[in-house]
């Protein structure tokens, strides 16, 4: 589904990921962890060309993302970012459906009956009238979900989806996200929940000082680390 | 010296009449201004090189000579250089018009940088292209931001308008200059044409505000 080949970033002189390789099939879920700083969130925003990478490439369903075909690809790689970046000026259902009505050429209707059927799958059927601003972060982030799927995206991507949120409200955020998993969707999560990556992961990649340290199963990753940095991590953060 | 009263009453139907060339004058050249300042707003910060250093080049000149210059440039120099000659009331348009799309794309670059950069994200995420997303998602939020300062520049630029009265326009400055020609009443037309300005900036001011407080709420 998604395949890395030598990708490398950096910034001037500052080397922020360095000779990444990657494979992702479809749907696995790959969770990667990692210290702040190590090019974890970089690396995601790599995978949908937010971030250019300075060399290397990128392969979604076998074709190479470039300048041309970029917009159209995005459309299938679903993206949730730390702080959720819903569009304040509109309602949570016209948030759903702008993307599928300007790019899909969906009816209003239909995209509207996706949209309801989008919320009630994250538990927010009440609240497509609501604006962003009226909604708790727990919701504003399970909207921007929803957002996502609208585009019947073949690949997510979270970035620290829970990040932001106050402790009482990851929750509810980690359960739509299990929810996706067990439907057989294609994932590939950044986040310090180490428990949920436990839980949800198929595949575990280790990320510090700009390089894929480790890959395995959570069993593999969480239980017999083997290289000292990531022992060193799980110290920390278990 | 003896305030005559009765002369501002007589000069009154005159100086109304040029304060609404004045409306007139400022409301023409702001929808050109903000026609002009939105396209060099974006271009200011396209990712176009061109585009980019084209509208610098236009903010930096024209922000940095004075209107009265860009007013005798355009009526005077317009018609030697290109052929182009126009009468004193398109030319006090162009002129004004070019003066303030300046100051306006600088009002809407910041406003659309003022848009937090994870809306853009969010919007070509999505597969919405640049322009689609600054079009849906970043102009909407954008405009809201910069009333408030536009209000100010259409201020300003009925005020500034005053200095088409130098190319022979008869708006509100010019009509006092005529009607004090006639009647020497300097002081009396003078004060009459401060105030008359005054009550018109001071309404702008009031809507503004109005339209800022009505598009929070909403």
């Amino acid at each position: 589904m998604i395949k890395v080949e030598h990708l490398e970033k950096a910034y001037g002189n500052n080397v922020i990921l360095k000779n990444i390789n990657l494979q992702i099939e479809k749907g696995e879920v790959v969770v990667i962890i990692g210290p702040s700083g190590s090019g974890k969130s970089t690396l995601l925003r790599c995978l949908n060309y937010l971030e250019e990478p300075s060399s290397g490439a990128v392969y979604f369903a076998g074709e190479k993302i470039d300048a041309c075909n970029l917009d159209t690809l995005r459309r299938d790689i679903g993206m949730v970012f730390q702080k959720f970046n819903l569009f304040p000026h509109m309602t949570v259902l016209e948030n759903i459906t702008l993307a599928p009505q300007k790019l899909k050429k969906v009816s209003p209707q239909v995209a509207r009956d996706n949209a309801l059927q989008l919320l009630q799958k994250v538990g927010l059927e009440t609240k497509s009238a609501a604006y962003p601003e009226q909604l708790s972060g727990g919701q504003q982030q399970r909207v921007a979900i929803a957002r996502a799927l609208a585009m019947q995206p073949k690949v997510m991507l979270f970035d620290e989806p829970t990040s932001a949120l106050d402790p009482e409200m990851v929750g509810e955020v980690l359960n739509v996200i299990t929810t996706l998993a067990k439907e057989g969707m294609t994932m590939v999560i950044v986040t310090h929940e180490m428990n949920f990556a436990r839980q949800v992961a198929d595949r575990i990649l280790f990320v510090a000082d700009g390089g894929i340290l480790e890959s395995g199963s959570p069993e593999e990753v969480f239980d017999h680390p083997q290289q000292e940095r990531t022992k060193a991590f799980l110290s920390k953060v278990l | 010296m003896d305030f005559d009263f009765s002369l501002i009453a007589h000069s009154l139907p005159l100086l109304l009449w040029g304060a609404v060339m004045t409306i007139k004058i400022t409301f023409l050249s702001v929808i050109l201004g903000i026609m002009i300042g939105v396209l060099v707003g974006i271009a200011r910060i396209s990712e176009v090189k061109v585009l980019r250093y084209t509208a610098t080049l236009y903010v930096d000149f024209v922000r940095g000579t004075p209107l009265l210059v860009q007013i005798f440039m355009v009526y005077f120099a317009l018609p030697i250089l290109i052929g182009l000659k126009l009468d004193p009331f398109l030319a006090a348009i162009l002129a004004c018009g070019i003066n303030s799309g300046a100051y306006v794309a600088e009002i809407i670059r910041a406003g659309i940088q003022a848009v937090d950069k994870g809306q853009m994200e969010a919007g070509r995420s999505l597969g919405l292209s640049w322009r689609q997303a600054m079009t849906y998602i970043i102009l909407p939020q954008a405009l809201k931001k910069v009333i408030p300062p536009l209000g100010n520049e259409v201020i300003s630029l009925l005020k500034d308008s005053s200095l088409v009265s130098v190319i022979g326009f008869e708006e509100l400055t010019r009509s006092g200059q005529l009607v004090i020609a006639r009647t020497y009443g300097s002081v009396e037309i003078w004060l009459s044409v401060a105030l008359i300005y005054l009550a018109m900036t001071f309404t702008i001011a009031r809507v503004v505000a109005y339209v800022e407080k009505k598009g929070v709420v909403s």
